[in-house]
Protein backbone atom coordinates (compact mmCIF):
# COMPACT_ATOMS: atom_id res chain seq x y z
CA UNK A 1 0.00 0.00 0.00
CA UNK A 2 1.34 3.47 -0.80
CA UNK A 3 2.06 5.69 2.16
CA UNK A 4 4.84 6.50 4.56
CA UNK A 5 6.78 3.68 6.21
CA UNK A 6 8.32 4.62 9.53
CA UNK A 7 11.01 3.24 11.79
CA UNK A 8 12.56 4.57 14.96
CA UNK A 9 14.28 2.79 17.82
CA UNK A 10 12.69 5.52 19.95
CA UNK A 11 8.93 5.18 20.32
CA UNK A 12 8.48 8.93 20.89
CA UNK A 13 10.11 9.79 17.54
CA UNK A 14 8.08 7.10 15.74
CA UNK A 15 4.86 8.69 17.07
CA UNK A 16 6.07 12.12 15.94
CA UNK A 17 6.76 10.84 12.43
CA UNK A 18 3.25 9.33 12.35
CA UNK A 19 2.12 12.86 13.28
CA UNK A 20 3.98 14.18 10.23
CA UNK A 21 2.36 11.58 7.96
CA UNK A 22 -1.09 12.38 9.33
CA UNK A 23 -0.60 16.13 8.86
CA UNK A 24 0.44 15.42 5.26
CA UNK A 25 -2.73 13.35 4.77
CA UNK A 26 -0.77 10.15 4.18
CA UNK A 27 -1.12 6.66 5.48
CA UNK A 28 1.41 5.71 8.15
CA UNK A 29 2.89 2.25 8.67
CA UNK A 30 5.28 1.80 11.55
CA UNK A 31 7.93 -0.93 11.63
CA UNK A 32 9.35 -2.25 14.87
CA UNK A 33 11.90 -4.95 15.64
CA UNK A 34 10.14 -7.64 17.63
CA UNK A 35 6.79 -7.99 19.35
CA UNK A 36 7.78 -6.01 22.46
CA UNK A 37 8.91 -2.94 20.52
CA UNK A 38 5.71 -3.19 18.46
CA UNK A 39 3.58 -3.30 21.62
CA UNK A 40 5.16 -0.03 22.79
CA UNK A 41 3.80 1.63 19.64
CA UNK A 42 0.18 0.50 19.69
CA UNK A 43 -1.01 3.95 20.71
CA UNK A 44 1.05 5.92 18.20
CA UNK A 45 -1.79 6.39 15.70
CA UNK A 46 -0.38 4.28 12.86
CA UNK A 47 -2.55 2.54 10.28
CA UNK A 48 -0.67 -0.61 11.05
CA UNK A 49 2.38 -1.77 12.96
CA UNK A 50 4.67 -4.34 11.44
CA UNK A 51 6.50 -6.39 14.04
CA UNK A 52 9.65 -7.59 12.30
CA UNK A 53 10.48 -11.18 13.08
CA UNK A 54 13.89 -12.47 12.03
CA UNK A 55 17.30 -13.77 13.01
CA UNK A 56 19.07 -10.63 14.20
CA UNK A 57 18.72 -8.24 17.13
CA UNK A 58 20.22 -5.51 14.95
CA UNK A 59 17.60 -3.59 12.99
CA UNK A 60 20.34 -2.38 10.63
CA UNK A 61 20.85 -5.97 9.49
CA UNK A 62 17.40 -6.04 7.85
CA UNK A 63 18.19 -3.17 5.45
CA UNK A 64 18.22 -5.27 2.29
CA UNK A 65 14.94 -7.00 3.03
CA UNK A 66 13.31 -3.77 4.20
CA UNK A 67 14.31 -2.17 0.88
CA UNK A 68 12.61 -5.01 -1.01
CA UNK A 69 9.56 -4.84 1.25
CA UNK A 70 9.21 -1.09 0.60
CA UNK A 71 9.25 -1.63 -3.15
CA UNK A 72 6.67 -4.42 -2.96
CA UNK A 73 4.47 -2.34 -0.68
CA UNK A 74 4.63 0.59 -3.10
CA UNK A 75 5.88 2.87 -0.34
CA UNK A 76 6.41 6.53 -1.21
CA UNK A 77 8.73 7.38 1.68
CA UNK A 78 10.80 5.62 4.33
CA UNK A 79 10.98 8.04 7.27
CA UNK A 80 13.36 7.12 10.05
CA UNK A 81 14.15 8.66 13.43
CA UNK A 82 17.58 10.32 13.36
CA UNK A 83 19.39 8.25 15.99
CA UNK A 84 22.64 6.32 15.41
CA UNK A 85 20.76 3.08 14.61
CA UNK A 86 18.16 4.92 12.53
CA UNK A 87 20.72 6.81 10.45
CA UNK A 88 22.58 3.59 9.71
CA UNK A 89 19.46 1.65 8.71
CA UNK A 90 18.10 4.55 6.63
CA UNK A 91 21.32 5.06 4.66
CA UNK A 92 21.71 1.34 4.01
CA UNK A 93 18.12 1.08 2.77
CA UNK A 94 18.76 4.14 0.57
CA UNK A 95 21.88 2.37 -0.71
CA UNK A 96 19.99 -0.81 -1.60
CA UNK A 97 17.27 1.27 -3.26
CA UNK A 98 19.90 3.58 -4.80
CA UNK A 99 17.46 6.40 -4.10
CA UNK A 100 17.47 9.97 -2.80
CA UNK A 101 17.93 10.56 0.90
CA UNK A 102 17.87 13.66 3.12
CA UNK A 103 19.59 13.25 6.48
CA UNK A 104 18.70 14.93 9.76
CA UNK A 105 16.25 17.33 8.20
CA UNK A 106 15.47 20.69 9.78
CA UNK A 107 12.05 20.48 8.16
CA UNK A 108 10.20 18.15 5.85
CA UNK A 109 6.87 18.76 4.14
CA UNK A 110 4.85 17.92 1.09
CA UNK A 111 4.56 20.99 -1.06
CA UNK A 112 2.32 20.50 -4.11
CA UNK A 113 2.69 16.80 -3.35
CA UNK A 114 6.47 17.10 -3.72
CA UNK A 115 8.62 16.07 -0.80
CA UNK A 116 10.57 19.16 0.23
CA UNK A 117 13.31 19.01 2.87
CA UNK A 118 15.50 21.66 4.45
CA UNK A 119 18.81 20.66 5.93
CA UNK A 120 21.94 22.31 7.29
CA UNK A 121 25.31 22.42 5.57
CA UNK A 122 28.71 23.55 6.82
CA UNK A 123 27.91 22.96 10.48
CA UNK A 124 24.84 25.16 10.27
CA UNK A 125 26.22 28.16 8.32
CA UNK A 126 24.13 27.31 5.27
CA UNK A 127 20.59 26.00 4.75
CA UNK A 128 19.73 23.91 1.74
CA UNK A 129 16.27 23.17 0.44
CA UNK A 130 15.86 20.09 -1.73
CA UNK A 131 13.08 18.25 -3.49
CA UNK A 132 13.22 14.47 -3.46
CA UNK A 133 11.39 12.48 -6.09
CA UNK A 134 10.41 8.84 -6.28
CA UNK A 135 10.64 6.46 -3.36
CA UNK A 136 12.96 8.32 -0.96
CA UNK A 137 14.43 8.12 2.51
CA UNK A 138 14.61 10.82 5.20
CA UNK A 139 15.89 10.84 8.77
CA UNK A 140 14.01 13.10 11.16
CA UNK A 141 15.34 14.25 14.56
CA UNK A 142 13.21 14.20 17.72
CA UNK A 143 10.85 17.05 18.45
CA UNK A 144 9.94 18.07 14.89
CA UNK A 145 6.27 17.07 14.97
CA UNK A 146 3.40 16.62 17.39
CA UNK A 147 3.09 12.91 18.16
CA UNK A 148 0.02 11.18 16.77
CA UNK A 149 -2.28 9.09 18.94
CA UNK A 150 -4.76 6.32 18.38
CA UNK A 151 -4.78 2.57 18.55
CA UNK A 152 -3.38 0.34 15.88
CA UNK A 153 -3.04 -3.35 15.28
CA UNK A 154 0.13 -5.37 14.94
CA UNK A 155 0.97 -7.64 12.04
CA UNK A 156 3.97 -9.95 12.09
CA UNK A 157 6.46 -9.41 9.27
CA UNK A 158 8.99 -12.14 8.57
CA UNK A 159 12.18 -10.64 7.19
CA UNK A 160 15.58 -12.04 6.40
CA UNK A 161 18.51 -10.55 8.26
CA UNK A 162 22.13 -10.24 7.21
CA UNK A 163 23.72 -12.10 10.11
CA UNK A 164 27.31 -11.31 9.24
CA UNK A 165 27.45 -8.73 12.06
CA UNK A 166 26.61 -10.11 15.50
CA UNK A 167 26.45 -8.62 18.98
CA UNK A 168 29.18 -9.69 21.37
CA UNK A 169 28.07 -7.65 24.35
CA UNK A 170 26.02 -4.62 25.30
CA UNK A 171 26.80 -2.19 28.08
CA UNK A 172 23.95 0.20 28.78
CA UNK A 173 24.92 3.86 29.05
CA UNK A 174 23.54 5.13 32.32
CA UNK A 175 22.21 8.60 31.67
CA UNK A 176 23.90 10.66 34.33
CA UNK A 177 23.26 14.05 32.84
CA UNK A 178 20.03 15.92 32.57
CA UNK A 179 17.96 16.61 29.51
CA UNK A 180 19.59 19.88 28.49
CA UNK A 181 16.94 20.54 25.86
CA UNK A 182 14.55 21.37 28.68
CA UNK A 183 16.97 23.38 30.87
CA UNK A 184 16.12 26.98 31.77
CA UNK A 185 19.75 27.99 32.21
CA UNK A 186 22.94 26.35 31.00
CA UNK A 187 26.58 26.95 31.90
CA UNK A 188 28.81 25.54 29.15
CA UNK A 189 32.49 24.64 29.47
CA UNK A 190 34.98 24.25 26.64
CA UNK A 191 38.47 22.93 26.08
CA UNK A 192 40.04 25.90 27.88
CA UNK A 193 39.74 24.04 31.19
CA UNK A 194 43.16 22.65 32.11
CA UNK A 195 42.05 19.79 34.30
CA UNK A 196 38.94 17.93 35.31
CA UNK A 197 38.93 19.38 38.86
CA UNK A 198 38.50 22.83 37.31
CA UNK A 199 34.95 21.86 36.39
CA UNK A 200 34.22 22.97 39.96
CA UNK A 201 34.54 26.60 38.82
CA UNK A 202 31.69 26.00 36.37
CA UNK A 203 29.68 23.99 38.90
CA UNK A 204 29.91 26.86 41.40
CA UNK A 205 28.59 29.33 38.84
CA UNK A 206 25.84 26.91 37.81
CA UNK A 207 24.84 26.50 41.45
CA UNK A 208 24.26 30.23 42.05
CA UNK A 209 22.36 30.53 38.79
CA UNK A 210 20.35 27.34 39.22
CA UNK A 211 21.77 26.24 35.86
CA UNK A 212 22.64 22.87 34.36
CA UNK A 213 26.16 22.09 33.17
CA UNK A 214 26.84 21.54 29.49
CA UNK A 215 30.01 21.31 27.39
CA UNK A 216 31.50 21.16 23.92
CA UNK A 217 31.89 17.88 22.06
CA UNK A 218 35.58 17.45 22.84
CA UNK A 219 35.04 17.73 26.60
CA UNK A 220 32.60 14.81 26.46
CA UNK A 221 33.96 12.67 23.64
CA UNK A 222 37.72 13.12 23.94
CA UNK A 223 38.25 13.93 27.60
CA UNK A 224 35.18 12.09 28.93
CA UNK A 225 34.82 14.67 31.73
CA UNK A 226 31.05 14.96 31.28
CA UNK A 227 28.53 12.45 29.93
CA UNK A 228 27.88 12.44 26.19
CA UNK A 229 24.36 13.83 26.58
CA UNK A 230 25.93 17.00 28.04
CA UNK A 231 27.50 18.18 24.84
CA UNK A 232 25.77 20.83 22.82
CA UNK A 233 25.78 21.29 19.06
CA UNK A 234 24.85 19.90 15.69
CA UNK A 235 25.83 16.37 16.68
CA UNK A 236 24.77 16.75 20.32
CA UNK A 237 22.02 18.50 22.25
CA UNK A 238 20.10 21.37 20.70
CA UNK A 239 18.98 23.65 23.53
CA UNK A 240 16.76 26.67 24.04
CA UNK A 241 17.40 28.01 27.54
CA UNK A 242 16.60 31.53 28.74
CA UNK A 243 20.28 31.94 29.57
CA UNK A 244 23.41 30.27 28.20
CA UNK A 245 26.83 31.22 29.58
CA UNK A 246 29.97 29.77 28.02
CA UNK A 247 33.48 29.76 29.38
CA UNK A 248 36.46 28.92 27.21
CA UNK A 249 34.32 27.85 24.27
CA UNK A 250 35.61 29.13 20.93
CA UNK A 251 32.17 29.05 19.34
CA UNK A 252 32.79 27.01 16.22
CA UNK A 253 29.73 26.86 14.00
CA UNK A 254 28.94 23.24 14.91
CA UNK A 255 28.64 24.13 18.57
CA UNK A 256 26.74 27.39 18.01
CA UNK A 257 24.13 25.49 16.00
CA UNK A 258 22.99 23.96 19.29
CA UNK A 259 22.36 27.32 21.02
CA UNK A 260 20.69 29.30 18.26
CA UNK A 261 17.36 29.31 20.00
CA UNK A 262 18.77 30.41 23.37
CA UNK A 263 17.08 33.56 24.57
CA UNK A 264 20.30 35.16 25.84
CA UNK A 265 23.86 34.08 25.01
CA UNK A 266 26.76 35.16 27.22
CA UNK A 267 30.38 34.29 26.45
CA UNK A 268 33.58 34.42 28.47
CA UNK A 269 36.75 33.84 26.47
CA UNK A 270 40.33 35.04 26.62
CA UNK A 271 40.54 35.62 22.89
CA UNK A 272 38.59 38.67 21.75
CA UNK A 273 38.56 37.25 18.21
CA UNK A 274 36.86 33.99 19.27
CA UNK A 275 33.81 33.41 17.03
CA UNK A 276 31.63 32.90 20.11
CA UNK A 277 31.51 36.69 20.60
CA UNK A 278 29.76 37.10 17.23
CA UNK A 279 27.08 34.72 18.48
CA UNK A 280 26.80 36.39 21.90
CA UNK A 281 24.50 39.01 23.34
CA UNK A 282 26.99 39.81 26.09
CA UNK A 283 30.58 38.83 26.57
CA UNK A 284 33.62 39.32 28.71
CA UNK A 285 37.08 39.09 27.21
CA UNK A 286 39.24 37.60 29.94
CA UNK A 287 40.76 34.59 31.65
CA UNK A 288 37.96 32.36 32.86
CA UNK A 289 39.98 31.37 35.91
CA UNK A 290 39.81 35.00 36.97
CA UNK A 291 36.43 36.05 35.56
CA UNK A 292 34.20 33.17 36.56
CA UNK A 293 34.92 33.11 40.33
CA UNK A 294 34.34 36.90 40.41
CA UNK A 295 31.09 36.46 38.49
CA UNK A 296 29.93 33.74 40.87
CA UNK A 297 30.66 35.99 43.86
CA UNK A 298 28.93 39.00 42.29
CA UNK A 299 25.82 36.94 41.58
CA UNK A 300 25.65 35.76 45.18
CA UNK A 301 25.01 39.34 46.29
CA UNK B 1 48.31 -8.26 0.86
CA UNK B 2 45.09 -7.03 2.51
CA UNK B 3 44.11 -3.51 1.54
CA UNK B 4 42.40 -1.00 3.83
CA UNK B 5 40.56 1.66 1.85
CA UNK B 6 39.83 4.96 3.56
CA UNK B 7 37.45 7.43 1.92
CA UNK B 8 37.99 11.11 2.47
CA UNK B 9 36.50 14.35 1.17
CA UNK B 10 38.04 17.68 0.29
CA UNK B 11 35.68 20.35 1.63
CA UNK B 12 35.56 24.11 1.99
CA UNK B 13 36.45 25.36 5.45
CA UNK B 14 33.14 26.37 7.04
CA UNK B 15 34.90 29.01 9.13
CA UNK B 16 35.72 30.95 5.93
CA UNK B 17 32.15 31.16 4.62
CA UNK B 18 30.72 34.67 4.59
CA UNK B 19 27.01 35.32 4.70
CA UNK B 20 25.88 38.46 2.85
CA UNK B 21 23.15 40.74 4.17
CA UNK B 22 20.64 39.22 1.72
CA UNK B 23 21.59 35.76 3.11
CA UNK B 24 23.34 34.75 -0.09
CA UNK B 25 26.59 32.95 0.59
CA UNK B 26 30.08 34.00 -0.37
CA UNK B 27 32.49 31.11 -0.78
CA UNK B 28 35.18 33.15 -2.54
CA UNK B 29 37.39 33.39 0.56
CA UNK B 30 36.90 29.78 1.60
CA UNK B 31 39.97 27.56 1.56
CA UNK B 32 39.84 23.81 1.14
CA UNK B 33 40.73 21.20 3.72
CA UNK B 34 40.43 17.47 4.28
CA UNK B 35 37.16 17.14 6.17
CA UNK B 36 38.02 17.26 9.88
CA UNK B 37 36.80 13.81 10.91
CA UNK B 38 38.30 12.18 7.82
CA UNK B 39 41.74 12.87 9.30
CA UNK B 40 40.87 10.69 12.27
CA UNK B 41 39.51 8.05 9.89
CA UNK B 42 42.77 8.07 7.90
CA UNK B 43 44.78 7.47 11.08
CA UNK B 44 42.38 4.69 12.08
CA UNK B 45 42.95 3.09 8.66
CA UNK B 46 46.72 3.28 9.09
CA UNK B 47 46.43 1.54 12.46
CA UNK B 48 44.05 -1.10 11.07
CA UNK B 49 46.41 -1.82 8.18
CA UNK B 50 49.24 -2.35 10.65
CA UNK B 51 47.10 -4.88 12.53
CA UNK B 52 46.28 -6.65 9.25
CA UNK B 53 49.83 -6.49 7.88
CA UNK B 54 48.31 -4.71 4.94
CA UNK B 55 48.41 -1.44 3.08
CA UNK B 56 46.24 1.67 2.99
CA UNK B 57 44.69 3.25 -0.08
CA UNK B 58 43.04 6.65 0.25
CA UNK B 59 40.05 7.27 -1.99
CA UNK B 60 38.56 10.64 -2.78
CA UNK B 61 35.88 11.86 -5.18
CA UNK B 62 36.05 15.55 -5.97
CA UNK B 63 36.50 18.24 -8.57
CA UNK B 64 39.86 19.48 -9.85
CA UNK B 65 39.98 21.61 -6.67
CA UNK B 66 40.58 18.46 -4.63
CA UNK B 67 44.02 17.90 -6.15
CA UNK B 68 45.91 19.56 -3.25
CA UNK B 69 44.29 17.04 -0.90
CA UNK B 70 46.46 14.24 -2.28
CA UNK B 71 49.72 15.40 -0.76
CA UNK B 72 48.11 16.06 2.61
CA UNK B 73 46.32 12.70 2.60
CA UNK B 74 49.38 10.74 1.46
CA UNK B 75 51.53 12.35 4.15
CA UNK B 76 49.19 10.86 6.75
CA UNK B 77 50.56 7.37 6.31
CA UNK B 78 48.64 5.89 3.41
CA UNK B 79 50.53 3.96 0.73
CA UNK B 80 48.63 5.12 -2.34
CA UNK B 81 45.72 7.31 -3.32
CA UNK B 82 42.84 7.00 -5.77
CA UNK B 83 41.42 10.28 -7.02
CA UNK B 84 38.16 10.36 -8.94
CA UNK B 85 38.56 13.78 -10.51
CA UNK B 86 35.17 14.80 -11.82
CA UNK B 87 33.66 18.24 -12.54
CA UNK B 88 30.21 16.87 -11.68
CA UNK B 89 31.36 16.05 -8.15
CA UNK B 90 30.23 19.46 -6.90
CA UNK B 91 26.61 18.59 -7.80
CA UNK B 92 26.67 14.95 -6.78
CA UNK B 93 24.24 13.76 -4.11
CA UNK B 94 24.75 10.99 -1.55
CA UNK B 95 23.59 8.31 -3.99
CA UNK B 96 25.99 9.36 -6.75
CA UNK B 97 28.93 9.77 -4.40
CA UNK B 98 28.47 6.29 -2.98
CA UNK B 99 28.11 4.81 -6.48
CA UNK B 100 31.41 6.35 -7.58
CA UNK B 101 33.26 5.27 -4.44
CA UNK B 102 31.86 1.73 -4.60
CA UNK B 103 32.77 1.42 -8.28
CA UNK B 104 36.34 2.56 -7.54
CA UNK B 105 36.65 0.09 -4.66
CA UNK B 106 35.58 -2.70 -7.03
CA UNK B 107 38.65 -1.92 -9.15
CA UNK B 108 41.01 -2.46 -6.21
CA UNK B 109 42.46 -5.86 -5.35
CA UNK B 110 42.29 -7.64 -2.01
CA UNK B 111 40.12 -5.08 -0.20
CA UNK B 112 39.53 -6.28 3.33
CA UNK B 113 38.31 -3.18 5.12
CA UNK B 114 36.70 0.07 4.02
CA UNK B 115 36.76 2.93 6.51
CA UNK B 116 34.72 6.11 6.34
CA UNK B 117 34.39 8.88 8.90
CA UNK B 118 31.15 9.52 10.74
CA UNK B 119 30.26 12.34 8.37
CA UNK B 120 31.79 15.12 6.28
CA UNK B 121 32.06 18.58 7.79
CA UNK B 122 30.15 20.17 4.88
CA UNK B 123 27.09 17.95 4.38
CA UNK B 124 27.35 15.89 7.57
CA UNK B 125 24.84 13.50 6.00
CA UNK B 126 26.38 10.36 7.50
CA UNK B 127 25.28 8.26 4.51
CA UNK B 128 28.44 7.34 2.65
CA UNK B 129 29.67 4.35 4.69
CA UNK B 130 26.32 2.54 4.88
CA UNK B 131 25.52 3.29 1.24
CA UNK B 132 28.86 1.88 0.05
CA UNK B 133 28.20 -1.20 2.16
CA UNK B 134 24.79 -1.65 0.55
CA UNK B 135 26.10 -1.13 -2.99
CA UNK B 136 28.84 -3.72 -2.45
CA UNK B 137 26.51 -5.85 -0.32
CA UNK B 138 29.11 -5.94 2.46
CA UNK B 139 28.42 -5.92 6.19
CA UNK B 140 28.46 -2.44 7.74
CA UNK B 141 29.28 -1.22 11.24
CA UNK B 142 28.68 2.47 12.08
CA UNK B 143 29.23 4.80 15.06
CA UNK B 144 32.42 2.98 15.89
CA UNK B 145 34.41 4.35 18.82
CA UNK B 146 36.89 1.50 19.07
CA UNK B 147 38.28 -1.10 16.65
CA UNK B 148 40.14 -4.31 17.41
CA UNK B 149 41.36 -6.69 14.74
CA UNK B 150 42.55 -10.20 15.31
CA UNK B 151 43.20 -12.39 12.31
CA UNK B 152 40.32 -11.78 9.96
CA UNK B 153 37.87 -10.84 12.70
CA UNK B 154 36.98 -7.29 13.51
CA UNK B 155 35.50 -6.36 16.87
CA UNK B 156 34.01 -2.89 16.97
CA UNK B 157 32.53 -0.94 19.85
CA UNK B 158 29.61 1.16 18.67
CA UNK B 159 28.62 4.25 20.62
CA UNK B 160 24.82 4.35 20.49
CA UNK B 161 22.32 6.60 22.31
CA UNK B 162 21.53 4.11 25.00
CA UNK B 163 24.43 1.67 25.05
CA UNK B 164 27.92 0.73 24.05
CA UNK B 165 27.46 -2.19 21.70
CA UNK B 166 30.33 -4.51 20.91
CA UNK B 167 29.87 -6.33 17.61
CA UNK B 168 31.84 -8.87 15.66
CA UNK B 169 32.24 -9.30 11.92
CA UNK B 170 34.48 -11.25 9.56
CA UNK B 171 36.27 -9.10 6.98
CA UNK B 172 35.69 -7.68 4.42
CA UNK B 173 33.43 -5.04 5.92
CA UNK B 174 32.64 -1.33 5.86
CA UNK B 175 33.18 0.63 9.04
CA UNK B 176 32.17 4.24 9.83
CA UNK B 177 34.29 5.57 12.67
CA UNK B 178 33.68 8.39 15.14
CA UNK B 179 36.47 10.98 15.42
CA UNK B 180 37.09 9.85 18.99
CA UNK B 181 38.48 6.57 17.66
CA UNK B 182 41.97 8.03 17.49
CA UNK B 183 43.63 11.40 17.27
CA UNK B 184 44.91 12.70 13.94
CA UNK B 185 48.58 13.53 14.30
CA UNK B 186 49.99 16.38 12.20
CA UNK B 187 52.35 14.81 9.64
CA UNK B 188 56.06 15.45 10.11
CA UNK B 189 58.31 16.96 7.45
CA UNK B 190 59.68 13.59 6.37
CA UNK B 191 56.18 12.22 5.81
CA UNK B 192 55.26 15.29 3.78
CA UNK B 193 58.32 14.89 1.57
CA UNK B 194 57.69 11.16 1.07
CA UNK B 195 54.06 11.84 0.09
CA UNK B 196 55.08 13.33 -3.24
CA UNK B 197 56.58 9.99 -4.34
CA UNK B 198 53.57 7.80 -3.55
CA UNK B 199 51.42 6.48 -6.41
CA UNK B 200 48.15 8.16 -7.36
CA UNK B 201 45.53 6.59 -9.63
CA UNK B 202 43.41 9.27 -11.27
CA UNK B 203 40.09 8.40 -12.91
CA UNK B 204 36.92 10.05 -14.16
CA UNK B 205 33.44 8.95 -13.13
CA UNK B 206 33.00 7.93 -16.77
CA UNK B 207 35.92 5.48 -16.51
CA UNK B 208 33.94 3.78 -13.77
CA UNK B 209 30.75 3.75 -15.81
CA UNK B 210 28.83 5.69 -13.18
CA UNK B 211 25.92 7.98 -13.98
CA UNK B 212 25.94 10.95 -11.62
CA UNK B 213 22.50 12.40 -12.27
CA UNK B 214 21.34 13.44 -8.78
CA UNK B 215 18.21 11.85 -7.34
CA UNK B 216 17.41 15.02 -5.41
CA UNK B 217 17.12 18.56 -6.69
CA UNK B 218 18.43 21.52 -4.70
CA UNK B 219 15.95 24.37 -4.98
CA UNK B 220 17.40 26.94 -2.59
CA UNK B 221 20.61 27.68 -0.72
CA UNK B 222 20.88 30.46 1.81
CA UNK B 223 23.05 31.47 4.71
CA UNK B 224 22.04 31.54 8.32
CA UNK B 225 22.58 34.70 10.30
CA UNK B 226 22.05 35.24 13.98
CA UNK B 227 20.84 38.54 15.28
CA UNK B 228 22.52 39.13 18.65
CA UNK B 229 23.36 42.20 20.70
CA UNK B 230 27.14 41.65 20.60
CA UNK B 231 27.86 43.80 23.66
CA UNK B 232 31.37 42.74 24.67
CA UNK B 233 33.11 44.05 27.79
CA UNK B 234 36.80 44.11 27.02
CA UNK B 235 38.14 47.14 28.81
CA UNK B 236 38.92 48.07 32.41
CA UNK B 237 39.66 45.90 35.42
CA UNK B 238 38.27 42.38 35.43
CA UNK B 239 36.05 43.20 38.41
CA UNK B 240 34.56 46.12 36.49
CA UNK B 241 33.83 43.92 33.45
CA UNK B 242 32.15 41.41 35.69
CA UNK B 243 30.04 44.11 37.35
CA UNK B 244 29.00 45.46 33.95
CA UNK B 245 27.91 41.99 32.90
CA UNK B 246 25.99 41.35 36.11
CA UNK B 247 24.19 44.69 35.71
CA UNK B 248 23.24 43.77 32.13
CA UNK B 249 21.99 40.32 33.14
CA UNK B 250 19.87 41.82 35.92
CA UNK B 251 18.39 44.29 33.46
CA UNK B 252 17.58 41.42 31.10
CA UNK B 253 15.83 39.72 34.00
CA UNK B 254 17.70 36.43 33.66
CA UNK B 255 19.44 36.49 37.06
C1 LIG C 1 31.02 17.41 11.59
C2 LIG C 1 31.35 18.07 12.90
C3 LIG C 1 30.41 18.08 13.91
C4 LIG C 1 30.70 18.70 15.13
N1 LIG C 1 29.74 18.74 16.09
C5 LIG C 1 29.98 19.41 17.24
C6 LIG C 1 28.97 19.54 18.26
O1 LIG C 1 27.85 19.05 18.11
N2 LIG C 1 29.28 20.23 19.39
C7 LIG C 1 30.51 20.80 19.60
O2 LIG C 1 30.72 21.43 20.66
N3 LIG C 1 31.48 20.70 18.67
C8 LIG C 1 31.25 20.02 17.51
N4 LIG C 1 32.25 19.91 16.58
C9 LIG C 1 33.60 20.41 16.93
C10 LIG C 1 33.73 21.91 16.77
O3 LIG C 1 34.08 22.20 15.42
C11 LIG C 1 34.84 22.48 17.67
O4 LIG C 1 36.03 21.77 17.42
C12 LIG C 1 34.53 22.39 19.14
O5 LIG C 1 33.24 22.87 19.43
C13 LIG C 1 35.53 23.23 19.89
O6 LIG C 1 35.39 23.03 21.28
P1 LIG C 1 35.88 24.12 22.31
O7 LIG C 1 35.26 25.42 22.02
O8 LIG C 1 35.66 23.52 23.66
O9 LIG C 1 37.46 24.15 22.11
P2 LIG C 1 38.40 25.18 21.36
O10 LIG C 1 37.94 25.46 19.99
O11 LIG C 1 39.77 24.68 21.57
O12 LIG C 1 38.20 26.55 22.15
C14 LIG C 1 38.74 26.82 23.39
C15 LIG C 1 38.51 28.30 23.69
O13 LIG C 1 38.97 28.60 24.99
C16 LIG C 1 39.60 29.86 24.99
N5 LIG C 1 40.49 29.89 26.15
C17 LIG C 1 41.66 29.24 26.35
N6 LIG C 1 42.15 29.49 27.59
C18 LIG C 1 41.25 30.31 28.20
C19 LIG C 1 41.16 30.90 29.50
N7 LIG C 1 42.10 30.69 30.42
N8 LIG C 1 40.09 31.66 29.78
C20 LIG C 1 39.12 31.87 28.85
N9 LIG C 1 39.14 31.34 27.62
C21 LIG C 1 40.19 30.57 27.29
C22 LIG C 1 40.28 29.95 23.65
O14 LIG C 1 40.48 31.31 23.31
C23 LIG C 1 39.24 29.26 22.74
O15 LIG C 1 38.32 30.20 22.22
C24 LIG C 1 31.97 19.31 15.34
C25 LIG C 1 32.92 19.29 14.32
C26 LIG C 1 32.63 18.69 13.10
C27 LIG C 1 33.67 18.71 12.02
Amino acid sequence: MAGIYIFSDRADIAAEIVGFARAAGKEAFVMALGEEAAQALTNAGADKIYAIDGDSELIESYAKDIAEFLIKAGAELFAVGATPRGRDLAARVAGYLDCAMASDVVSVEYHDNQLTCVRMLYGGAVQEKQVLSGLSVVTIPAGKFEPAQGESTIEALKLKADTRVSIVETAPIVKEGVDLSKAEKVVCVGMALDKEEDLQIARDLAAVLGAELGCTRSIAEERHWLPVESYIGISGAVIKPRLYISMGVSGQIQHVYGIRDANLIVAIDINEKAPIFKAADYGIVGDLYEVVPLLTEALKK
Amino acid sequence: MPLVVVCYKWVLDEADIRINADLSIDLSKAKGKISDYDKNAIEAAVQAAAALNGKVAGLTFGTADAKPSLKDALSRGMDEAWYINEPQASQADGAGTARVLAAAIKKMADVSLIICAEGASDTYARQTGPRIGALLDLPVVTSVGKLEISGNTLIATRVLDDCLQKVKVELPAVVAVLPEITSAPIPGLKAVLAAGKKPVTELKAQDLGVDLTPKSRVTEIKGYMMDRKNIIFNEGETAERVNNLVAALRKEGVV
